[in-house]
């Protein structure tokens, strides 16, 4: 068994992938057809073959209740690891994204929590 | 604030509440980062901590989640595989990484990573030569 696919659910696969393409810098890596909505999943340059993230649609109203929990909480639905938060949250910041926590240490970490555009709170993780 | 945030100040204030115990902690972390191609020991792992070596390894596992040496390990092995991926060979790798012996480089990135460096290697090169 192995851990391929991961994902985050999203209210709009082509805005989506638009975030998570220019504004986050991930890359396309595959775009299936399937019915009214596709398998769409993006992974980190840095590791083209890691671990891909899922852009999920949401079909299933519940999951938007469960979305919606979260992101009003402020609980990121998932996290990234960068290896310099301060200039990821400076990038970031610039280019629009809004943040619900700066750059905060939290013991060995430093973490801070963005809006996805599309209905979550991710968190960036140093360590 | 969010409900988030306000986790994260409660849980760092109970879990984290010597300032400068957690700066060590950090600095010997990065240290790790730094000088893992080098003959490194506790000691110089440690520096000047103010605390016993048992207690040092207890608040660094409670901290990154393993011990001092396993963290050296896994870093040391994170770099085999990115230069097992350039194409370096594994003798190469051996040294660069920081170990004396190519038996037991071989064997500890056979344990971490469930495959002999030159299998992880050859995979590496079937794969891109598709």
């Amino acid at each position: 068994m192995k851990i391929k696919v991961t994902s985050v659910m999203v209210d709009d696969q082509d805005k989506a992938l638009k975030f998570y393409t220019e504004k986050l810098g991930f890359v396309k890596k595959k775009e299936v057809p399937l019915g009214e909505y596709k398998w769409l999943t993006v992974v980190s340059g840095e590791e083209p073959d890691g671990v891909e993230l899922l852009l999920e649609p949401m079909g299933f109203a519940p999951a938007r209740v469960y979305q919606k929990a979260l992101k009003d909480a402020g609980i990121p639905l998932t996290m990234f690891n960068v290896d310099n938060i301060q200039s990821e949250y400076e990038r970031l910041e610039r280019s629009g994204v809004k943040f619900s926590m700066k750059p905060t240490q939290m013991g060995p970490a430093t973490i801070a929590v963005f809006d996805d555009t599309c209905g979550n709170n991710i968190q960036l993780v140093q360590v | 604030m969010t409900y988030y945030s306000n986790e994260v100040a409660r849980l760092t204030k109970s879990l984290y509440p010597h300032d400068d115990l957690t700066k060590h902690i950090i600095q010997s972390k990065l240290f790790i980062d730094k000088h893992f191609s080098e003959d490194i020991n506790l000691d110089k792992i440690a520096g000047r901590a103010m605390v016993s070596k048992f207690h040092f390894i207890r608040v660094f596992k409670k901290y990154y989640g393993s011990t001092p040496n396993q963290y050296l390990q896994n870093v040391r092995i994170e770099m085999a595989k990115k230069l097992l991926r350039k194409g370096k060979s594994i003798e190469e790798v051996c040294y660069a990484i920081g170990f004396t012996s190519k038996t037991s480089f071989i064997s500890l990135f056979k344990k971490m990573t469930g495959k002999t460096p030159l299998t992880f290697q050859n995979k590496k090169a079937i794969l891109n030569s598709n």
